[in-house]
């Protein structure tokens, strides 16, 4: 089928006959998973792609009985295309998401995946360019990334790009964009559960907020140490220094610190004004600091003085 | 665009005013800005039916400024809100 139109970039931008047109599953299996408050099944694969899943996910996977209600059903299936967009000459940029609303529905696309969700029926139909491999897994887990922050947002909650470490039964946030060092503090953290190292989800509880980790939290497609969550102690924007210091960071540039770390809802006004008030109801309840750090384990003193 | 403008925030913008600071989501440009207390004022201010002498006279309620810099400082920001497509 022709693309919806081509860009000169040569990206493939699928239009409406193209998301409309039915297509194929990779198989009969369905898996459920839990992530935080969130049940998602995954349907249309095949015995090897489910096997597979369901040994990486192993401490997400719910054990559901057929037919048992989900907040979404994703329907897997070939794209038929080697990519929706394209790579620059070079091979890298920052990651490209695009999507588009209409009534009802949203389209979602990026490299290796296309997905329609339909807001009313609560399913997703999820076009992946590959059937296994780093492009399958790739695909598959930017959209439910992508998913996850979205739903949640419903539940008060935010998905953040943190690391997030269980340090005497609590949990500690550290957030901050790539490179600022949320996978060095937990290789400098061996001892500790580690619930994240890249996304981590916050959550209202009863009193205050807890923070867990999500299957797909981690880089390299590894999963957290728990599904378990955790009351969250602190928020640290992490500040590579020669250093170790703790410096409160406060209001508005709190705010918008942890704002700049709200994957995929930032691009949407609706989603974005409730990030923002979700965000400001955390700050209320969780203290936020700015952590200069070096590369040793002396942070942690710093944080259990805050 | 003099004082009798009536300014609108673009129904784009996502923000909130916490702590007297204003947070700013653009969507389209997927940024997110953090204004100084004055200027958090003055786009909260901004509501689509004050003039900018209006909203000139709250800063002025607030702060401690010569009226002639307050009112040249309010125009130097609304058109960069503008040029940066955050109001209308």
């Amino acid at each position: 089928m022709a693309p919806a139109h081509a860009p000169a970039t040569g990206d493939f931008v699928p239009g409406e006959e193209w998301f409309a047109a039915r297509r194929a599953s990779f198989g009969p299996v369905s898996l459920d998973i839990g992530v935080g408050p969130l049940r998602f099944r995954l349907d249309g694969m095949s015995a090897t792609q489910a096997d597979a899943l369901a040994a990486r996910y192993r401490p997400f996977v719910e054990g559901l009985p057929p037919g048992a209600p989900v907040d979404l059903t994703l329907h897997l299936g070939p794209a038929g295309v080697p990519e929706f967009l394209r790579l620059p000459p070079g091979g890298s940029e920052t990651y490209r998401m695009e999507r588009r609303s209409g009534p009802g529905l949203r389209d979602v696309w990026s490299y290796e995946f296309a997905a329609r969700l339909s807001l009313r029926r609560r399913e997703a139909d999820l076009a992946l360019v590959a059937e296994s491999g780093h492009l399958f897994d790739r695909g598959l887990e930017n959209y439910l990334r992508a998913l996850t922050a979205s739903l949640i947002l419903d539940r008060g909650g935010l998905l953040v790009h943190s690391a997030a470490v269980v340090h005497g039964g609590r949990g500690y946030l550290f957030f901050g964009p790539s490179g600022s060092g949320k996978t060095t503090v937990t290789l400098l953290s061996p001892r500790h559960t580690i619930l994240s190292d890249d996304l981590a989800m916050v959550l209202p509880a009863h009193q205050g907020f807890v923070v867990a980790g999500i299957p797909f939290g981690m880089a390299h497609h590894h999963v957290p140490d728990s599904k378990e969550s955790f009351p969250l102690a602190g928020l640290f924007r992490l500040i590579q220094s020669n250093r170790v210091a703790r410096e409160p960071l406060r209001g508005g540039r709190a705010l918008a610190e942890l704002s700049s770390c709200l994957p995929f809802v930032m691009q949407e006004t609706v989603e974005a004004r409730q990030a923002l008030a979700n965000a400001g109801c955390v700050l209320d309840a969780v203290k936020a600091w700015r952590l200069l750090f070096r590369k040793d384990d002396a942070f942690w003193q710093v944080i259990e003085e805050a | 665009m003099d004082l009798n403008t009536v300014l609108s925030k673009t129904p784009d913008a996502a923000y909130r005013v916490y702590d007297g600071l204003a947070t700013i989501v653009l969507p389209s440009r997927s940024e997110v800005n953090v204004l100084n207390p004055v200027a958090s004022l003055v786009w909260d201010a901004i509501d689509g039916r004050r003039t900018l002498a209006e909203i000139l006279e709250s800063v002025l309620r607030d702060y401690e400024v010569p009226r002639e810099e307050a009112t040249r400082d309010l125009l130097e920001f609304v058109n960069a809100l503008r040029a940066q497509g955050m109001v209308n």
